[in-house]
């Protein structure tokens, strides 16, 4: 029983489809950059998608308002991802999204002028919880029945295309488009700056010097369909999904083990699900946000699972910024661009290894690469770690 | 899947009180969270940060494992609609009004999965964690991943869901919703699942279905029905929520069952029971298992959550001799 | 010195919500972050770093610093001390 992939969407800091973020990615052209779209009075580097609220509402032509930022974002790419396909009432399909955040962007609006007692327009919290983000797109794409949101941090994205994966396994539902979206707010930008874990230069992970991350935001969608849902709808397959895993670490409530424990388990599980060993995985799309606390743990954690046989990794996240609950979401997409095209990504802004490990993450862009099966990562606080493994389609 | 264990804090003397179904009455306008000794559940040195939700929900879960004498559940799974607020609106407030560095407690601890997180913490669980967050549907997705895991192979189950209350809802709902006044209440409701059936037993979770932006709701109802193979006259008890409850609209399940079958007697609006929080179906579900428990001659008890009007979620909970 | 303990220790039970010890509880010289002094953890020592700031007027930038800074009551009031000439 194979969880095909047969459609992919995207939008992030480089670029609003996934054609524009493939030549970032192969020509190296990160999306970091000084904030520009979102009000925060400082000159925070961020990960933003260029594009503004009116803009996306335009582009996407939304007419009910309100709807949040975070809403727009995964309309876009959950679009892209389902593209032409139609609805059949003999082909049960789903919606699952992760969003950390959901509508905070336009509640934490709100709340200024509600401290200010500042006429607030309490009709904007309608598009606050998280649900309802997911909902908004749904209703756009024409999809009803199962509509479920997940919300578990920085795991949340690999957490929503697991799901889904599960439901059709266990033959709950043929088709079902899976993903996450988060929209930059200040509410997180502080949240991470209170943690002191915010970068004000490029960050830099796996390298020696790394302190810290630079936040972003994007959306990213998959098309996960069954073989029944394929053979009706006649699509291609690019690749399958074929492992995944989800752990706790139990450690601390913010912190990664130093034993990369949750770590380990998520990866371990995820690989042997897939049926594969770890010999045969060509390509690990890491977590690395860039923070001294996660890079080490999941270098431990990939240690403790490829010894001396480390595949080539690195972290797109020097492309993107963290993009929080998207980012799952939006590795999967770049982890079946890299089968599809062949392609390793440079792990941007690297020069030394972290002297616990040691580890050499790729620096340059690979072309031509036999690359036949790729392992993401997504970890979150609360020790919410999982692994996804995509696979060419045999 | 089995209940084998549920435990429920809330509004209502639900904690630790077996029964409680039968002596319950609606809760009045201004109804209290009834809080259990925190601190015989939770070591001090977690429970000094945790807010309203963190507390009800650790303790609900820690309570419901010991009742099933479950150490290490497989995973955990928890639904929430609103999540942390009391920690979202704080951390809100700190960054709006303070210059200067922020304490990054109430951030760190805004997150949805915090529930989740706090309880793998709490028992050192290294299982599958995942928190669902669907509005008013966010406890049936929760029942809906427990039952795949357990058709994956696990044994035991921890799901469950809470929202928190806090002052400001009072002011929006007045906003958004100028009539009925609405009792808007917290509530946590954890239950251990299990795949086979033990003298821990209580009841049986048939079915749970999901129907978001849904359009015909007699449609799904009567669907749920006959895969189920129940005609309207089989089902002994209906807990409802409705969205149009306390208006002059009839209310979904009302209409339904009504014009199928009278069964007028048979309809309890759960809402009055536990008040307005958006997984208090979680609270129907332990009612229900605690009538089936206490009234063997209840053979099915249906959940119909019709809280908010786009979506409907269905769950049938039955004896273990139906 | 002494009331700079006593201060420091008041508002340590504040900002961390240590319900239960009170200033009497806290040695001077107890290891802050073993569990056999009072057993806090890496979020209570970024919320010493926002109380030095809020109450001393004093900027830890990097979180390292805090740690040596941040062992005893004693160590604490002392960096206090060094840091307001």
């Amino acid at each position: 029983m194979a969880v095909r992939i047969t459609g992919l969407g995207i939008v992030s800091a480089i670029g609003l489809t996934v054609a524009e973020n493939l030549y970032a990615l192969q020509n190296s052209k990160s999306g970091i950059e000084p904030v520009q779209f979102l009000e925060t009075g400082k000159d925070y580097l961020v990960g933003e998608v260029k594009c503004s609220n009116e803009e996306l509402v335009d582009r996407l032509g939304v007419r009910s308002k309100p709807v949040s930022r975070t809403s727009l974002l995964g309309l876009a790419a959950a679009r892209e991802a389902w593209g032409n396909n139609r609805h059949a009432s003999e082909i049960r399909t789903g919606i699952i999204s992760a969003t950390s955040v959901g509508g905070m962007d336009k509640t934490e609006k709100f709340y200024r002028y509600y401290l200010d007692r500042n006429h607030p327009d309490f009709n904007v919290l309608k598009c606050h919880d998280s649900g309802n983000t997911t909902e908004r797109i749904a209703a756009e794409l024409g999809i009803s029945g199962y509509i479920n949101t997940l919300s578990t941090a920085c795991s949340s994205g690999a957490n929503a295309i697991m799901l889904g994966a599960r439901l059709i396994e266990q033959g709950k539902l043929d088709r079902v488009l899976v993903g996450g979206t988060d929209a930059l707010t200040n509410f997180t930008l502080n949240g991470f700056r209170s943690l002191m874990i915010y970068d004000d230069q490029w960050c830099r992970p796996f390298d020696e010097s790394r302190s810290g991350l630079n936040l972003g935001e994007g959306a990213a969608f998959l098309l996960l369909e069954s073989d029944k849902s394929a053979r009706l709808t006649g699509n291609t397959t690019i690749c399958s999904l074929k492992g995944w895993a989800n752990a706790a670490d139990a450690y601390h409530q913010t912190a990664s083990s130093p034993d990369g424990k949750g770590a380990t388990m998520a990866i371990q599980n995820a690989i042997d699900k897939s049926g594969f060993n770890a010999l045969d995985i060509s390509y690990v799309n890491a977590h690395g946000t860039g923070t001294k606390n996660n890079d080490l743990s999941e270098s431990v954690a990939m240690l403790n699972i490829f010894g001396d046989n480390i595949p080539e990794f690195s972290s797109t996240k020097p492309f993107t910024g963290h993009t929080l609950a998207a980012a799952g979401a939006i590795e999967a997409v770049y982890s079946v661009l890299a089968i599809q095209n062949g392609l390793i990504y440079p792990n941007l802004n690297y020069q030394n290894p972290i002297a616990e490990t040691g580890l050499v993450p790729s620096t340059e862009l690979r072309k031509g690469q036999p690359v036949l099966a790729v392992l993401s990562n997504s970890f979150g606080f609360g020790g919410n770690n999982s692994s996804l493994v995509f696979a060419v389609n045999k | 899947m089995y209940i084998s264990a549920a435990s429920t804090v809330s509004h209502q003397p639900t904690f630790q009180n077996d029964g409680f179904s039968k002596v319950i009455e609606p809760l009045g306008e201004s109804s209290e969270l009834i809080s259990p000794n925190y601190k015989e559940y939770i070591d001090a040195g977690l429970l000094r940060r945790m807010s309203k939700i963190l507390r009800m929900s650790v303790t609900a879960a820690k309570d419901c494992l010991q009742q099933a004498d479950v150490e290490q559940p497989d995973a955990i799974v928890v639904g929430t609609g609103l999540g942390c607020l009391h920690d979202t609106e704080k951390f809100l407030n700190n960054f709006l009004t303070i210059e200067g560095l922020l304490p990054p407690t109430s951030f760190i601890q805004s997150t949805h999965n915090t529930i989740a997180g706090q309880i793998s913490l709490s028992i050192g669980n290294h299982g599958y964690n995942m928190t669902h967050t669907q509005n008013t549907l966010s406890f049936e997705h929760a029942l809906i991943d427990g039952a795949l895991l357990l058709g994956e192979g696990n044994s035991h189950i921890l799901t469950g869901a809470a929202d928190e209350y806090i002052e400001f809802l009072d002011e929006a709902a007045a906003q958004l919703h100028p009539r009925p006044k609405l009792n808007l209440t917290s509530g946590a409701s954890f239950f251990v699942l299990s795949g086979e059936k033990s003298e821990k037993s209580v009841a049986r979770i048939q079915d749970v279905q999901v129907a978001g932006l849904v359009q015909d709701a007699d449609a799904a109802i009567g669907t749920f029905l006959s895969d189920n193979f129940l005609n309207v006259s089989e089902v002994d008890l209906i807990l409802y929520a409705d969205f149009n409850a306390g208006t002059s609209k009839e209310s979904v399940a009302y209409e339904y069952f009504n014009a199928h079958y009278h069964a007028d007697s048979k309809l309890i609006n759960y809402t009055k029971l536990s008040g307005l929080y958006p997984t208090n179906s979680a609270f129907a579900a332990h009612y229900a298992a605690d009538r089936i428990k206490h009234h063997p001659e209840l053979k099915n008890v249906l959940i119909l959550n019709g809280l908010n009007k786009d979506n409907l979620g269905l769950t049938l909970i039955q004896s273990l001799e139906a | 010195m002494d009331t700079l303990k006593e201060d420091l220790k008041k508002h340590i039970i504040e900002q961390l919500n240590l319900e239960d010890i009170q200033v009497a509880d806290i040695a001077d010289d107890a290891l802050l972050f073993s569990t056999e002094g009072i057993g806090l953890d890496s979020i209570d020592a970024l919320e010493l770093i926002v109380l030095l700031e809020k109450f001393y007027g004093i900027q830890v930038t990097n979180p390292e610093e805090g740690k040596e800074a941040f062992l005893t009551i004693n160590t604490m009031a002392d960096y206090i001390e060094k840091k307001r000439k």
